[in-house]
């Protein structure tokens, strides 16, 4: 019950918005608010409840809080009867990006301060994308996860195209196009594995995720038996369904060639969509990465793993080499993201439970993170209307706190120690480089090649903290600007502090994230490995 | 309360790493600016009685190991604990004790500065995150701390942010030392792919997973885990990696002269005392796992640095830049002594190395003090940290004065200082292990030789023309005082002159194997005992350096003359640093930023442009298919339309509400009717 | 005696010319006279046939009939023309539209 109270709590907030009159439309921002912080604590009383014993991937026993109805049950004749159950639960594999997304609500709520415009429409729209994605975290039903992730699609186009800054229409199209594209692909596979899985209680044909899983339950003969080992346009029909439910997530996550929507959507997006989309966007590319992708055809993933490996490698050094070129504050940060998350891709391909640890950790982290420096772009081009690095410079002169906090989330994220990413990138590169001693996935070259992204991460970073902050104060804007540009405020303050604290907290003890994936961590593994 | 058991030396380990932590965090939060000083020197004091208690307590006794466990991921549990050996604890000892008197140093040093909260705060950070370093039980930790002392190095190099200079360089130091880190974590990743652990007691303990770990085929084997031997190699070379970027060995030492940058006490503990021998510190712990390759290119790259930070020490003008390039040279020095096996020398030199630079860090600190006061009265702008400057300070600053020559007599390593002991210990051992090898070895103890004498000339040279010789800044400020450094300077100066003699380390002043410190830490390479260089090279090096600081004497103390004049080609060369920075300027980052602004460049016209291309051909397609769509698909709708709009208008037409019509279309229809059903019947 | 094709033809030809005028005069009148010629072409076949039925004289008998009606008609025709001249002021059938509109 808890988790569709989570899921739905938004939207009827969003409902009683849209009808709310206008004339009160200075108060959605806090009927929002409170919606999300409503959402924090029931995601806390769901992190403190969560038994980290159950390990859940691949049995129904090992989920919490787990809620099985029936839900669209048409009979089909002779094709059987159409079996969609609304199956929503938690494993450790889930359940951070819960807080994660609750989390980052909340930040995107306190950083929509900024938006004047059409503030009906926004708000209704930002609790929607809210319950989708809290959605897509909860579904075990393939149908019931599809829906949700298309339903994310949908706020976002209208909250980046109307909201968004000079080029938001060609930012937000580029967005919905490509992401589209891939989701439009994982429909027919999604279709084709409802054909192919058995309900073996009903003998219905079933969308439900971790029967899936299961390969007795796939049907003799059926184009995604693992045993019948079809063939379409002459590649395995499982490498093939894998590859592109692989190119659909991927898409989000996003991986080097197919990010270019990334930046374009970040910089025109307003700041708490920015702060949405990286916060949370992205992983949930990288959790349909391990739970569907690598879940439903392990075989195929273990196939691919090699090329997945060397992804993600090419993802952290091109993301990184952009990111150091870059000259829009904004984009930057956007390029250092692809980075980051090549390390996800990295960890999840050298199928250990190091690696996944790790790139678990590090989607949380850089959920964090990377919303506190949209966030952190944000407050400054709020101020000035400008992310030109070029045109600051010896910021730490006029604002110190503001300084502060950027140092804290580069440093943060370039991997300082005691902070999360660190954990989170050594962890993902260990496992990478184990994987070729424990199973031979990834050749250990990888990692190393990986580990020069960490290098150029503080390279750029540093330049940054050097060109915008440090020395005398020269603005473009001149005078203008310097009063303009004052400190950080007590709202900004109160999203930044618990984000910066939790990366703190997640790098010095991370075993409060660990602790809770271990079991599911190891299940997973064993799973892809077959063991 | 008992001080020996192993839980309560622990916490009195842990308590000392962490004081430090939280006057960072007090301070940092909620100091308000120009405060904290109290809280940092109480936390540092504190710590240093309490790791002189933990000193006292385990060294020369057994181990003391306590761990935690920290997180768990898969099977594997990693853990955060302390280890409590001689080389712990003797750092342990050595950095809180000469943080302390750096931080005392400060209060006067740094008196006025508006973000002093801020000094003592990343000061308290930094004397956490070493202090923690070297009593960590294992490498992540130890890997941990590391970064985190670079960090607050950083921090410290860019102090005054506003400087230009300054932000450069410690951008520059923490790249650097990542690219050390990267070694560093690669290395990381191979002990722990082939044994599963980083605890270092597991690894490198009596029974160790390291030492039972043998090479055969061309495999690297223990137990279960197989890989390759070249990771062998890898691994310490990773390490080594590391430890040439902290310990600012060639050729990664481009950051140390830069990162002078920062306040001279900063320089003095931090670039000079303790954080850059954390590499050699390193070293020195997982000794064990390097073999034979590793330890040979140890060897030649400290050499190699050592000389090479000499011949440019003996160009520089900048007192501080001149006592940055001798800490290269003398960590070169470190560097060399693990290379042969003697990491206990070493260790020996580290400790008193820490002392003596330290102290020269410090007098200079005092020297640059005054100097900028001159500078603030004078009617010239110039340069209050070149030596060119200074001059005759010596009777208006006795005790620097004499703090300083003893300082600098340790430095060159004359008898009865504490340099004397340790440099004797290295050059000595390295002649011994030569012997053992072939002829080219030589090189190696030779080189080593000469730069020691060079050392003593630079150091002389820099000592005579700040102290002796002609009051030079008079000129440029006629109206400048010069004044003996304030009492909270000038008593650490006295402490650490203290320490640089040879009182504390050893009973008798001219033999190094005496030393106390030096027994602390087992030979792992035992060398034979050649009698003959322990008394031909210690002679020899003094009686040679005796002579070359008479003949620097001469020139820059009483004539008053400058020597390196004729800018030749070897002047240019060591003047501009062995033209390594412009090296990778050129080589390293130019590329770097042109293969960045490339992948831009790619990234936009091509990725993006491929995306472009497809909405390109997309528009086209849709093009095509609405001008299809228009006038074939719409045309045959049209088409049904347009013929029956006429077929209708045809029949209502007919319509013409004129009776007669009607009757003629009945009749007509009547007839064909009949016309029909005739021919239909004759059909 | 007379063959009964002849009867026949004279019906035909009375027809034709009734149907003539029916279709093509402007004058109601006349188009009433052209009514009358194709009726009494029809009671000519009628009495024609009638000479196949001796018994009953069912020819001439629908003849009477057929003659009785038309008179009625015609007085009934006559007037309705009456009526619609004076409203109208003619009795042309192509001006007589007011329904079509």
């Amino acid at each position: 019950m808890i988790l569709s109270v989570l899921t739905f709590l938004p939207l009827l907030s969003a409902l009683l918005i849209v009808l709310l009159p206008t004339a009160w439309q200075q108060r959605y921002k806090y009927i929002t608010l409170l919606t999300t912080l409503v959402q924090v604590i029931i995601s806390i009383y769901i992190y403190l409840n969560f038994a980290d014993n159950q390990a859940g991937v691949t049995r129904e026993q090992g989920f919490q809080f787990v809620e099985h109805r029936s839900w669209i049950g048409l009979d089909l004749g002779s094709l059987g009867r159409l079996q969609i159950d609304y199956f929503m639960g938690l494993d450790g594999l889930s359940m951070p990006f819960m807080l994660l997304t609750s989390v980052i609500m909340f930040v995107a709520a306190l950083s929509s301060w900024e938006i004047t415009r059409n503030l009906k429409g926004y708000f209704a729209l930002f609790l929607l994308l809210d319950t989708a994605v809290i959605g897509v975290f909860g579904a075990l039903d393939f149908f019931l996860f599809y829906i949700f992730y298309e339903l994310m699609l949908l706020p976002l186009y209208f909250l980046i195209g109307m909201w968004g800054g000079v080029r938001r229409e060609y930012a937000a199209i580029k967005f919905f196009l490509y992401t589209l594209f891939g989701s439009v692909f994982m429909l027919l596979v999604m279709i084709g594995l409802y054909f192919s899985v058995n309900d073996p209680v009903t003998g219905n044909h079933t969308f439900n995720i971790l029967q899936m899983m299961n390969p007795n339950n796939y049907t003799d003969g059926a184009l995604f038996s693992q045993i019948a080992n079809q063939q379409l346009f002459g590649i395995p029909a499982r490498l093939l369904a894998f590859i592109i439910l692989f190119i659909a997530f991927a898409i989000k996550v996003p991986i080097v060639p197919l990010h270019t929507w990334l930046p374009d959507a970040h910089v025109e997006a307003p700041t708490p969509v920015s702060i949405i989309l990286a916060g949370i966007l992205l992983k949930v590319g990288g959790y349909g990465i391990m739970r569907i992708c690598f879940g439903i055809f392990p075989d195929a993933a273990i196939h691919s793993a090699w090329w997945l490996g060397l992804i993600g490698v090419v993802s952290i050094l091109y993301g990184a080499l952009n990111a150091l070129a870059q000259t829009d504050l904004k984009r930057l940060i956007a390029y250092s993201s692809v980075s980051h998350m090549g390390f996800v891709l990295l960890g999840v391909a050298s199928v250990t439970a190091e690696g996944a640890s790790g790139a678990m950790m590090q989607m949380v982290s850089h959920g964090f993170l990377s919303a506190m420096l949209f966030f952190l772009v944000g407050v400054l081009y709020n101020r000035v209307h400008n992310r030109e690095i070029a045109n600051f410079r010896g910021l730490a002169l006029i604002m110190p706190q503001y300084t502060v906090f950027i140092m804290i989330a580069f440093f943060a994220s370039l991997g300082l120690p005691g902070f999360s990413a660190f954990i989170a990138e050594v962890f993902s590169l260990i496992g990478a480089f184990n994987s070729q001693s424990i199973n031979g996935l990834l050749p250990r070259w990888m990692a190393v090649g990986g580990s020069v992204g960490i290098l150029l991460g503080a390279a750029y970073f540093l330049w940054t903290l050097q060109r915008m902050f440090f020395g005398q104060t020269r603005l473009w804007g001149g005078e203008e600007w310097r009063t303009q540009l004052t400190d950080v405020s007590v709202r900004e303050k109160l999203a930044l502090v618990p984000m910066a604290a939790l990366a703190l907290v997640l790098g010095v003890f991370p075993s409060l994230v660990f602790d809770k994936i271990n079991t599911s961590v190891l299940e997973f593994v064993n799973h892809v490995l077959n063991k | 309360m008992t001080l020996d058991t192993p839980v309560v030396l622990t916490d009195l380990a842990i308590a000392a790493a962490i004081l430090p932590l939280l006057s960072f965090l007090v301070t940092g939060l909620f100091a308000k600016p120009g405060k904290g000083a109290f809280l940092a020197i109480l936390t540092i004091a504190i710590s240093f009685i309490l790791s002189a208690i933990v000193f006292s307590q385990t060294w020369n006794r057994l181990d003391i190991h306590q761990q935690y466990v920290w997180f768990t991921i898969g099977n594997t549990s990693f853990y955060a604990g302390i280890l409590l050996n001689n080389l712990g604890s003797l750092m342990l000892l050595l950095v809180s004790g000469i943080a302390l008197l750096v931080h005392i140093y400060s209060t006067a040093y740094m008196k006025g500065d508006a973000y002093l909260h801020r000094y003592w705060a990343h000061l308290s950070l930094f004397c956490f995150s070493m202090l923690s370093m070297v009593i960590a039980d294992n490498l992540l930790l130890i890997y941990i701390f590391w970064e985190l002392v670079g960090f607050s190095s950083y921090l410290l190099i860019g102090f005054w942010f506003t400087r230009d200079a300054a932000v450069q360089a410690n951008k520059k130091a923490f790249i650097v030392n990542r690219i050390g880190d990267l070694g560093i974590l690669s290395g990381l990743m191979i002990v722990f792919t082939q044994f599963g652990t980083f605890d270092l007691q597991q690894l490198l303990g009596e029974n160790g997973l390291i030492i039972n770990a043998f090479v055969q085929n061309g495999e690297w084997i223990n137990g279960v885990h197989t890989m390759p031997a070249v990771w062998l190699t890898v691994a310490g070379l990773g390490f080594v990696l590391g430890a040439i970027a902290k310990s600012a060995q060639f050729p990664l030492h481009v950051w140390l002269p830069d990162a002078m940058e920062g306040p001279t006490a900063v320089s003095s503990l931090i670039h000079a005392a303790t954080m850059v021998a954390a590499g050699i510190f390193l070293l020195a712990r997982l000794f064990p796992l390097f073999n034979d390759t590793v330890l040979l290119v140890i060897a030649i790259t400290g050499t190699l640095t050592a000389l090479m930070a000499a011949t440019i020490a003996l160009v520089q003008n900048d007192i501080k830049k001149v006592l940055a390039y001798s800490t290269i040279s003398q960590l070169g020095f470190m560097m060399l002594a693990i290379g042969i096996g003697q990491y206990s020398a070493a260790i020996f030199h580290l400790t008193t190395h820490a002392f003596f630079k330290c102290l020269l860090f410090l007098s200079a600190g005092a020297v640059i003090h005054e100097m900028h006061h001159v500078k603030q009265v004078a009617p010239v702008d110039f340069d209050h940290q070149d030596i060119r400057n200074m001059g005759g300070l010596r009777k208006h600053m006795p005790v620097t004065f004499i703090a300083m020559l003893v300082a600098s007599l340790a430095l060159i390593g004359i008898p009865l200082t504490s340099g004397y002991l340790s440099k004797d210990a290295i050059l000595i051992s390295s002649f011994e292990w030569a012997a053992l090898r072939g002829s080219w070895s030589k090189i190696i103890p030779v080189t080593a030789l000469i730069t020691s004498w060079l050392t003593a000339f630079y150091t002389a040279r820099l000592f005579f023309k700040v102290f002796l010789g002609k009051n030079r800044w008079r000129i440029l400020s006629p109206e400048g005082h010069i004044h003996e450094a304030p009492p909270a300077m000038r008593y650490p100066l006295v402490i650490l002159a203290l320490c640089s003699t040879f009182l504390i380390f050893s009973v008798n002043p001219l033999l190094y194997e005496d030393a106390w410190l030096l027994r602390g830490f087992p030979a792992v390479e035992s060398l034979e005992r050649i009698n003959i260089i322990h008394t031909v090279i210690p002679a020899l090096v003094n009686l040679l350096a005796i002579l070359i600081i008479y003949f620097a004497w001469q020139q820059y103390a009483r004539r008053d003359k400058t020597i390196f004049t004729n800018r030749g080609f070897f002047y240019d060369f060591a003047f501009n640093k062995w033209y390594i920075d412009n090296l990778y300027q050129a080589a390293i980052i130019k590329r770097v930023l042109n293969l960045a602004a490339f992948v831009r460049g790619f990234d936009r016209v091509i990725v993006d442009g491929m995306v472009h291309l497809l909405a390109k051909v997309g528009q086209a397609l849709a093009t095509l298919s609405a001008w299809l769509d228009t006038y074939i698909v719409d045309g045959l709708v049209n088409g049904v339309g347009i013929l029956s709009k006429s077929i209708g208008n045809f029949a209502r037409n007919m319509q013409t509400g004129k009776l007669q019509h009607y009757l003629l279309i009945t009749l007509f229809i009547v007839i064909t009717f009949f016309i029909v059903t005739y021919f239909s019947l004759a059909i | 005696m007379i063959p009964f094709t002849h009867f026949m033809l004279v019906g035909a030809i009375l027809f034709c010319i009734g149907l003539y005028a029916v279709l093509t005069k402007r004058n109601a009148i006349q188009i009433l006279i052209g009514i009358e010629f194709m009726i009494n072409a029809a009671i000519i076949n009628f009495v024609a046939a009638g000479q196949y039925d001796k018994d009953r004289m069912g020819g001439q008998l629908f003849a009477l009939f057929a003659i009785v009606m038309a008179a009625a008609a015609v007085a009934v025709a006559l007037a309705i023309i009456l009526k619609v001249y004076q409203h109208y002021k003619t009795i042309d059938p192509d001006k007589i539209d007011q329904l079509r509109n």
